[in-house]
């Protein structure tokens, strides 16, 4: 309300009014009884004497801006009178918290700098069932959040015994080339475009994991666009360890419990049952667009591409002529398996692996 | 990643709100968040409030799997976890005896925990190690279906306010030490015991629940009883037991809580109240009771209908009175001791504040519409009495109509509702 229409109001109608000052500078007045039923507002009043005029205006934290201040009032001006019955605020609660998300979290750091915690109670409310059940790509693109933590990061906390152990290889496999050319990504600097991969002829490996058309999907490969010969299993592997990486990736190891375990299933299943990762691919496709590292073949030290390459050969090897026996393994030990771990020098893990698979 | 980072909504609010969203999320999502960036990889990881129960497993018909997927990931989320941990929760009925759980229960011995609540499965019960003894923070303690054996040394726990004891297997001493042991203790709650004689000595208690087969209840010292509900389940012997017993029940268990709002009682509450000789005018009045209910109180046991008059009389400021009966309809037709409401029943006594009642399975037995009459004449402030005929009651509707209209009412406002099924 201005000074004119205060004016305008009737002396017997005039109530008190508490100045406040936003951080952008522009000041207002708000009925005292509204103001004061926020902490912050009531105890600059009461033990500052402040905010009984213009000049004296409460400087209200930076967090509220005057939309959040309007939408505060809101509340403060509903709730604090006395004779509402407990549906009523219910009700008005539950409509007054329809914004969007941003607006939300913002409201939440508003109110609670004001510390009007019925307040901060129902904001971290919504907050909180907006959050719940949603995949982490959904929460990050809800929060904008930077998904930034590498895959061995993602992966560390909390693996479940319930992993098929071949999975788990794929994943360390996957997750430690990928950092290791982030990092010269990093140091090149190069915007990386992705590569299309080219159709090829799908390996037995891949066969045995996902069916036919692996590839075709514009599986980002992030790691391996230059193909030569090597790289061929490679990227079978890498795009079998996307697949299932990029299922493991979105929930952390929790739900790889679930992911892993659906993955696990769908090789239990059988050796032929490849239609549910193909599902579990396509799923997570969509998601895993922003691997854009990793185009950089050619600068890759040599060596190390070498040494990765045996690697991976190896153990597609291995894998092929174990299958049989490790699907027998898995049926039986599926949940009683100890997590291997490895160190980020795949080599000596690798090997030991695979010394104690061939027994 | 500036552009990114500055339009990033939710990862700036100060921990605690984050913790708060976090608390308010299932156990499983909140973990989860730990992949969604950077800065959240180990919010969640000073949450000091765990609640762990089947949701946090994919479910599935191998038992088997769901206990390990579970056991797993508590063990993984306590490991990760960093900080106090004040309240810990689990309940599920796939764990019972679960070596697991003991390792958890140290653990949390030695991160301050304050809450715990164990809610385990049926089968063998978990006995309760002794690190659990060693919390000297806890504030509340919920067990469910376990063993509770405190070692000789063990005085009590100091801070704890609140104790429930569901199905737990317990020696009588053990709880009753464990009671005075607790001097803080204001909520007490102790469900489906056997055949226990207890005397509660709590003088900060507040809040009593009693449910199961309770052979002799004392309340010694439980001066700021504010609220109680009590359950007690007849045995045999329990029936045996009181049929020997002289001491008044009615002053053992209601002599010391003038403090007391609202009373609870169900099967055979009454009853436990009726045994042992009167022993006159009650030394104190109920001057704070406002609310009582008392079910399956049997109207042709006279003792019982003393007994329920002995309490609202002595309550000035009764509003709510809430009665359901338990009478046997086929001996209704011979009443004895009707001349009671004539002589002897107190007259001058008043119910001021009296405003609501309700009668519920009401058998229209003779003494039941005494009573109600009784309350109508003497209640000015009445506003409602609802009656509620028992179900099984077909014939004897009518005549219950026709006497509640001849009572004559103190309150002019009062309006009496027949409630037909």
């Amino acid at each position: 309300m201005s000074e004119v229409d205060m004016a305008v109001i009737k002396p017997e109608m005039m109530k008190s009014y508490i100045w406040l000052q936003t951080a952008d500078g522009s000041i207002q007045q708000v009925e005292q009884e509204v103001a004061m039923f926020c902490p912050m507002i009531c105890h600059e009043v009461i033990q500052k004497g402040m905010g009984s005029s213009k000049n004296y205006a409460i400087s209200l934290p930076q967090r509220v801006n005057p939309a959040m201040l309007s939408l505060i009032l809101d509340y403060c001006r509903f709730h604090q009178v006395p004779g509402r019955s407990n549906k009523e605020r219910k009700s008005f609660d539950e409509k007054f918290i329809r914004m969007d998300t941003k607006r939300l979290c913002e409201l939440t750091s508003a109110a609670d700098s004001l510390q009007l915690k019925p307040l901060v109670d129902l904001t971290s409310r919504a907050l909180a069932r907006i959050i719940e059940g949603k995949s982490p790509e959904e929460i990050r693109e809800i929060f904008h959040l930077p998904d930034d933590l590498t895959e061995e990061e993602k992966l560390e906390p909390l693996k479940n015994t319930t992993d098929d152990p071949r999975i788990r290889l794929l994943n360390r496999l996957y997750a430690k080339k990928r950092k290791e050319l982030k990092e010269r990504q990093k140091l090149k600097n190069i915007e990386v475009e992705e590569e299309r991969v080219d159709d090829r002829s799908v390996d037995d490996l891949l066969s045995f994991i996902n069916g036919d058309n692996g590839d075709s999907k514009g599986i980002k490969n992030s790691k391996s666009k230059k193909k030569n010969r090597r790289r061929k299993d490679q990227q079978k592997n890498t795009s079998a360890n996307e697949a299932i990486k990029n299922h493991n990736k979105e929930p952390n190891g929790l739900n790889q419990v679930c992911c892993s375990a659906e993955v696990g299933q769908t090789v239990r299943a059988g050796v032929g049952a490849t239609s549910n990762l193909h599902d579990v691919e396509d799923d997570i496709f969509d998601n895993k667009n922003e691997l854009d590292d990793g185009d950089i073949d050619d600068e890759i030290d040599p060596a190390l591409k070498e040494k990765i390459d045996r690697e991976v050969e190896d153990f597609a090897r291995r894998l092929n002529s174990d299958w049989p026996e490790r699907m027998q393994e898995i049926l039986s030990f599926g949940h009683e398996r100890k997590p291997v771990h490895f160190s980020l020098n795949g080599n000596g893990s690798l090997r030991r692996y695979a010394n104690s698979e061939q027994r | 990643m500036d552009d990114v980072m500055s339009r990033d909504l939710i990862s700036g609010l100060p921990q605690s709100i984050i913790e708060s969203i976090l608390t308010r999320l299932p156990i499983r999502d909140a973990v989860r968040t730990s992949i969604l960036s950077s800065k959240w990889r180990y919010k969640w990881a000073t949450l000091t409030q765990l609640v762990f129960d089947e949701k946090c497993v994919i479910l599935s018909n191998d038992r088997c799997k769901v206990e390990d997927g579970l056991v797993n990931f508590i063990t993984r989320t306590l490991f990760l976890h960093q900080g106090p941990i004040h309240k810990f929760q689990l309940t599920t009925t796939h764990l019972q005896c679960c070596p697991d759980i003991d390792q958890w229960l140290l653990f949390l011995s030695r991160n301050d925990i304050k809450e715990l609540v164990l809610e385990l499965g049926e089968g063998e019960w978990f006995r309760v190690p002794s690190c659990l003894f060693n919390c000297k923070k806890l504030t509340r303690l919920d067990l469910f279906r376990c063993e509770f054996d405190p070692p000789p040394t063990f005085k009590g726990f100091l801070c704890l306010k609140s104790l429930n004891l569901h199905q737990v297997l317990v020696s009588p001493e053990a709880i009753e030490s464990l009671i005075s042991g607790c001097p803080l203790l204001e909520s007490l709650a102790l469900s489906y015991f056997d055949s226990l004689a207890l005397t509660i000595r709590a003088p900060n208690l507040k809040f009593l629940c009693l449910e199961g087969e309770f052979k002799d209840i004392c309340l010694e010292n439980t001066p700021l009883l504010v609220a109680m509900s009590v359950a007690m389940y007849m045995t045999d012997d329990i029936a045996e037991h009181f049929e020997q017993s002289s001491t008044c029940n009615f002053n053992r268990f209601l002599g010391g809580v003038p403090r007391l709002e609202r009373l609870i009682g169900h099967i055979y509450f009454t009853k436990f109240l009726s045994i042992g000789d009167d022993l006159g005018r009650l030394p104190i009045t109920y001057a704070h009771l406002k609310v009582v209910e008392l079910n399956q109180v049997s109207f042709e046991d006279m003792k019982e209908i003393l007994v329920v008059l002995r309490l609202i009389t002595n309550s000035p400021n009764l509003r709510e009175l809430q009665i359901s009966g338990s009478s046997n309809t086929l001996a209704a037709i011979d009443a004895p001791d009707l001349d009671f409401w004539e002589d002897e029943c107190p007259s001058n006594c008043t119910f001021k504040q009296l405003r609501v009642v309700r009668m519920t399975d009401m058998s229209g037995v003779p003494h039941e519409m005494e009573f109600i009459k009784f309350l109508l004449a003497n209640s000015p402030a009445l506003e409602t009495m609802s009656i509620s005929p028992c179900v099984y009651v077909m014939d004897g509707r009518l005549n219950m109509l026709i006497e509640l209209l001849r009572f004559r009412r103190a309150s002019a406002q009062a309006e009496i509702l027949f409630i037909q099924d």
